[in-house]
């Protein structure tokens, strides 16, 4: 009886350490692999009220955590959500299933300067689904002299009390603008000219967030990030005293788009999703929830005039922005660099 | 393992028959397709590279192996992934005497009770693991944040004038290792506590044993196999964790396991994730070595 009681006690802990699978039925399915806060719930219920598709959703935090789950095979993708350099990467490496454009009619909502983009030049692979900046929040509540780049960012005075997104190519691309060198030339000389920045910068870090670098400004636990536009632009919208700066060593600018893995087993379904979220009144509840820079001509015509006044969401003035290109093997010294140092800094 | 979870049996060795090899069978798959398999992958992949996609390319290198061990900058004996699995060490070993110093009496107190309440005692050690790690998590950021709930509430009753920085830091982290991993220790003690015989305790006693005698001379010795299975049920589980680390210490201060999850997700790096985690086996098993020959020689 005791033996069977502890046994007990053994596989409910052991039971409620592994997730649980439902049982996949044999239904009109699409696998959405996403980022995680991007995609409003509201969005993907509605998409399967209209159709009767049941979809199943999976997030990820990088676009390196999203080609390694994608290579790897395993699971089977319909949908990815890949920014600019890494729809290039795989363009380049034919990871990608043509569009169909005659399934996608509502295409012609998207803004012209969003289409046909250098990472997808004839538009043939990838639609986007929202663009955006990296850039700097400011609690001004708390940091009161002006901060203009992010050589004030990291100047020592906000020790602690920084959030970045937790993306080592982002991390180096800042180090390198404040040598006035571009996001793509990640050269190893340029390389080692960031490391002594680098090791300067990140022992000041005191959290590391792509998913949601809000929270720790919400939560008070940070005054100053370097982080995505939306997540700014809601910061904003919740109090004003979040306000978001485009760094004057120089800004860039991302493009996240939907891609329809090769050999995925509901393209249609796929090509279904791209049209619904390109209805004008479905891509405004994208945008209430998640305030990035929207390419749908047709949906930023239905925002408030309040939404377009977002800084963080539509920056004013007609800026130079660069975009990520895919760099190939520096990939791979980017994070080297990056994880060397973080793994060496000693408090 | 098998000497420190059971009894040994020291009957003489018996070698198992055909039925004895049948019935092992399924246990031996298990092994082989979730052990043995896995780890000879991980052995290859460690020896391999990358292409520019993250894929990996099976051309031999020793590459992985050197960035663990020298400084990729001047090829001298690097420290940095050193410093790292100290780290994971210091703070999975911290866990487990946190757990045990929390979780022994915690056990005990369980063991000892009447029959009928030790069901629900152990229901309510249980009772947090029906909601998911992960919320269980968060919801220790909304309570160490510094606007958060422990804050707020050591500011109203005036017991602070500022908030004090709780999240985010090495102590957070071994709370979150402790509150994780606490009931992975009370049970198997408390398993030991069961058995124990309570006339050898009072035995203890009528020979005018003292409270720190009888514990130290009997209490401890009978208990210990579940202490030993405890320690190791939380101490190599916590070496290896990633999430607490980066979500309740900010990934500032990596450990092991952020680190290998890191090569294997961001930084699509497998060959050196693989490398990691090759490194970490054999360690582990150097250091199991050399603590069981340790104690071979020390109990003859």
């Amino acid at each position: 009886m005791k033996t069977i009681r502890f046994v007990l006690a053994l596989t409910l802990l052991a039971a409620t350490a592994l997730p649980s699978y439902g049982q996949a039925k044999k239904k009109s399915v699409l696998n959405l692999f996403c980022w995680s806060e991007y995609v409003p719930q509201e969005v993907i219920d509605g998409f399967a009220k209209e159709t009767g598709i049941k979809v199943n959703v999976e997030n990820y935090a990088s676009n390196e955590e999203m080609l390694s789950k994608l290579l790897a095979g395993g699971s089977k993708y319909d949908l990815v959500q890949p920014s600019e350099y890494t729809v290039e990467s795989l363009i380049k490496a034919e990871k990608l299933e043509p569009l169909t454009a005659e399934n996608i009619p509502n295409l012609k909502n998207l803004d012209p300067k969003f289409a046909k983009m250098p990472h997808d030049p004839e538009g043939k692979y990838s639609v986007p689904w929202m663009a955006g900046t990296v850039g700097i929040v400011v609690n001004t509540a708390k940091v009161k002299t002006p901060i203009t780049g992010y050589k004030d960012v990291f100047d020592g005075t906000h020790k602690r009390r920084i959030v970045v997104l937790n993306d080592s190519r982002e991390i180096v691309s800042w180090a390198l603008a404040t040598l006035g060198i571009g996001p793509n030339d990640m050269t190893p000389e340029n390389l080692d000219k960031a490391k002594p920045i680098l090791s300067e910068w990140l022992p000041q870090v005191k959290v590391y967030d792509s998913d949601s670098p809000k929270t720790a400004f919400l939560n008070g636990d940070v005054d100053l990030g370097i982080v995505w536009s939306g997540e700014a632009a809601i910061l904003w919208k919740k109090d004003k005293k979040f306000t978001y700066v485009l760094p004057a060593e120089g800004a860039h600018q991302f493009i996240d788009s939907l891609c329809v893995p090769k050999g995925a087993p509901n393209k249609e379904n796929a090509e279904k999703f791209i049209n619904y979220i390109l209805k004008p009144e479905v891509s405004v509840l994208i945008s209430k929830e998640f305030p990035y820079t929207n390419p749908n001509a047709e949906a930023v015509k239905l925002l408030k005039p309040e939404q377009r006044a977002n800084p963080a969401s539509y920056p004013s003035g007609d800026l130079k922005l660069e975009t990520f290109k895919d760099i190939g093997k520096a990939a791979k010294d980017i994070d080297k660099v990056v994880t060397d140092l973080k793994g060496r800094k000693a408090r | 393992m098998q000497a420190a979870l059971g009894a040994p049996d020291t009957t003489g060795t018996r070698r198992p028959g055909v039925i004895g090899w049948l019935m092992m069978t399924p246990m031996l798959l298990w092994l082989f397709a979730f052990v043995i398999a896995p780890t000879l992958i991980l052995l290859v992949y460690s020896f391999c590279q990358r292409d520019d996609l993250g894929e990996v390319v099976y051309v031999f290198t020793w590459d992985n192996y050197r960035r663990i061990f020298f400084d990729s900058d001047t090829g001298a004996f690097g420290t940095t992934y050193l410093t790292v699995f100290v780290r994971s060490v210091v703070y999975a070993g911290l866990t487990t005497i946190i757990c045990l110093i929390v979780g022994y009496p915690v056990a005990w107190f369980i063991g000892r009770a009447p029959e009928s309440r030790r069901n629900l005692l152990l229901t309510l050690v249980m009772i947090p693991f029906w909601t998911s790690f992960l919320i269980r998590t968060y919801a220790w950021i909304t309570i160490l944040s510094t606007n958060g709930l422990l804050n707020g509430f050591l500011q109203y009753t005036k017991l602070i004038a500022e908030p004090f920085e709780m999240l985010y830091t090495p102590g957070a982290v071994v709370l979150g290792l402790v509150y994780s991993y606490l009931p992975f220790l009370i049970l198997p003690v408390y398993g030991s506590v069961e058995k124990l015989d309570n006339s050898l305790v009072e035995a203890a006693f009528d020979l005018g044993a003292g409270p720190m005698r009888a514990f130290q001379k009997v209490i401890l010795p009978l208990t210990q196999p579940g202490v030993i299975a405890g320690v190791l049920l939380v101490f190599i589980p916590a070496i290896g964790m990633f999430a607490i680390s980066q979500l309740m210490g900010g990934g500032t201060d990596p450990t092991i396991g952020e680190v290998i999850q890191n090569q294997f997700m961001q930084a699509r790096d497998w060959p050196f994730g693989a490398a990691l985690g090759m490194t970490l086996v054999v360690l582990f098993a150097v250091a199991f070595w050399f603590t069981s020959r340790h104690q071979s020689v020390v109990e003859n």
